[in-house]
């Protein structure tokens, strides 16, 4: 059992925090989880983005080919498409990508993340909304242990907002 | 003892904390800034000392001061702050000074980049600064280990009175994973030779690497290389995987011993036979790991974030250089497992 996920986007939008409430989740349920962060010197605007693995054991913590990969931004689909293993995933941010991909071979869900999550809490709250769309891609990880991290890790005054955005992302998602 | 989900670099400080190192001083680089940090943070809490200098040569400096009274002090940078340390790094190994300093590779030469790297190598075992010294390298390949090397370091560098350098790069540092933090147990026991007062003492201990004539010198450099002896004898240290009945043995450290791991498993699962060497000391360098395959046709199959630099120690160990190839990544970019096999396909086909 090992999954590989790798989330893209632009300094900001929150990438590395989707993949840390992930591994913190798996963690949890006692995989080896490894998050390989990598971010530009920007604090703001610059690529920011992760890998993650959730296995039983010690391995790469670079990725040749991922099982879901979840793009924030045009660059990132431009750099990640390729990386998709076949039968994978690719999640589209449909708020700030226009374009479409390109492949065939794996399953493209594009979902326009600010949109919903203005609607059910704020704009701010997009990530978590992305967040429950790689969530429903998942097995080893469900909506709760996700909810459960939530809860732990986030302010108090943010959580209701965040697990509103995280379960209309994992509901919109028809993976 | 429970696990936490950490990155490298904070879990290597949280460790050195416990263990008892209760003074950093340096100047924050990336990719090395968050220990620094968590030791700043955790300064008035934990009753630590902190001191950002005005640049490592200070930095570094002041860890051979606080080492020289048998206290645990560190530093952290990356290679163009090492760089400014030589000088130090010369003189606390001439001095016998116990310190521990981390390097977080990052590609040179030069400012060059912020990404993982294992550029340093060199620098890092063959000296950087001047005249016929080593320093004990450690290269973590997970924040488990990076976290246990904290005391290990700390170990080596009292036992030999030595400075030790733990090698981690961008990779290491910033990557999160579970770790088990060591407990608080640590004992601070006086020194006989620190420099820390007459206290009790009936003489003053002095530290000094200045010579009194060729001769003395002489006999002082003989005393150090036998030191090193030692620590080549006592120290090497490595980590094997499927070596047994290998026609091919990948040789690689660090961050990219674990993209290793992987390469192994997808060439077993095409009928190779490949397996893993892991240099951890890099100084020491493992020779002992290669003395087995002396008379064999085994195929190293050596690869590293640089240009070529442990490849020379890997060809001295195997005494054949044409059993040895090499494949080296550059500027920061870290090759995919998939990449790293099909390299082997093309070499050995």
């Amino acid at each position: 059992m090992k999954r590989e996920l790798i989330f893209s986007g632009i300094g900001g939008q929150g990438t590395i925090l989707m993949g840390k409430m992930i591994c913190t989740a798996a963690a949890k349920k006692g995989y080896y989880v490894t998050l390989s962060p990598a971010y530009g010197q920007e604090k703001r605007g610059g690529r920011a983005s992760c890998q993650v693995v959730i296995s039983e054991e010690m391995g790469s913590m670079n990725i040749s080919e991922a099982d879901t990969i979840l793009v924030m931004d045009e660059k990132s689909l431009n750099d990640y498409e390729s990386k998709v293993k076949s039968g994978g995933t690719l999640i589209i941010n449909q708020s700030m990508i226009t374009k479409d991909a390109q492949r065939n071979d794996i399953d493209v869900v594009k979902i326009p993340f600010t949109e919903i999550a203005t609607e059910v809490a704020t704009a701010k709250s997009a990530n978590m909304t992305a967040l429950g769309a790689v969530v429903k891609t998942l097995d080893i990880v469900t909506l709760d242990d996700v909810k459960e991290i939530i809860k732990i890790k986030m302010k108090p005054a943010l959580v209701e907002q965040n697990i509103k955005a995280l379960e209309a992302g994992f509901h919109f998602c028809n993976k | 003892m429970s696990k936490v989900f950490m990155q490298g670099n904070e879990a290597f400080a949280e460790a050195a904390i416990r263990c008892g190192c209760k003074y950093f001083f340096g100047y924050p680089i990336t990719p090395s800034s968050e220990i620094p940090e968590y030791y700043a943070k955790k300064a008035p809490s934990e009753g630590l000392t902190f001191v950002q200098a005005e640049t490592e040569v200070s930095a570094f400096n002041m860890v051979a001061g606080v080492a020289a009274t048998g206290k645990r002090g560190m530093t952290a940078t990356s290679g163009p702050g090492f760089s400014l340390g030589c000088e130090a790094m010369s003189y606390m190994s001439a001095a016998s000074l116990p310190a521990v300093i981390v390097d977080c590779m990052r590609p040179g030469p030069a400012d060059g980049e912020i990404l993982g790297s294992q550029g340093d190598y060199n620098q890092l075992t063959k000296g950087g600064g001047h005249g016929d010294y080593n320093t004990i390298v450690l290269a973590p390949y997970s924040v488990q280990e990076y976290a246990d090397f904290a005391s290990l370091s700390f170990e080596l560098a009292e036992k030999y009175r030595n400075p030790v350098v733990v090698a981690s790069d961008g990779t290491i540092a910033k990557m999160m994973e579970n770790v088990e933090l060591p407990e608080k147990n640590y004992q601070f026991k006086r020194s006989d030779w620190a420099c820390d007062g007459i206290n009790g003492r009936s003489h003053y201990n002095d530290i000094t690497t200045c010579g009194d004539g060729p001769e003395q010198w002489e006999r002082f450099n003989i005393a150090l290389q036998q030191k090193y002896y030692n620590i080549k004898q006592y120290e090497q240290r490595w980590q094997e995987m499927n070596t047994e009945n290998a026609d091919i043995i990948i040789v690689a450290f660090g961050s990219l011993a674990r993209v290793c791991i992987d390469t192994v498993k997808i060439a077993t699962q095409n009928g190779m036979k490949v397996g893993l060497i892991r240099p951890i000391t890099l100084w020491p360098f493992p020779e002992k790991a290669f003395e087995k395959y002396e008379k064999t046709n085994t195929k190293f199959f050596v690869t590293e974030l640089n240009a070529g630099q442990m490849v020379d120690d890997v060809k001295i160990a195997v005494n054949d250089k044409n059993r040895v190839k090499f494949y080296g990544k550059l500027g920061g970019i870290t090759p995919t497992p998939v990449e790293l096999y099909q390299k082997l396909c093309e070499i050995y086909q």
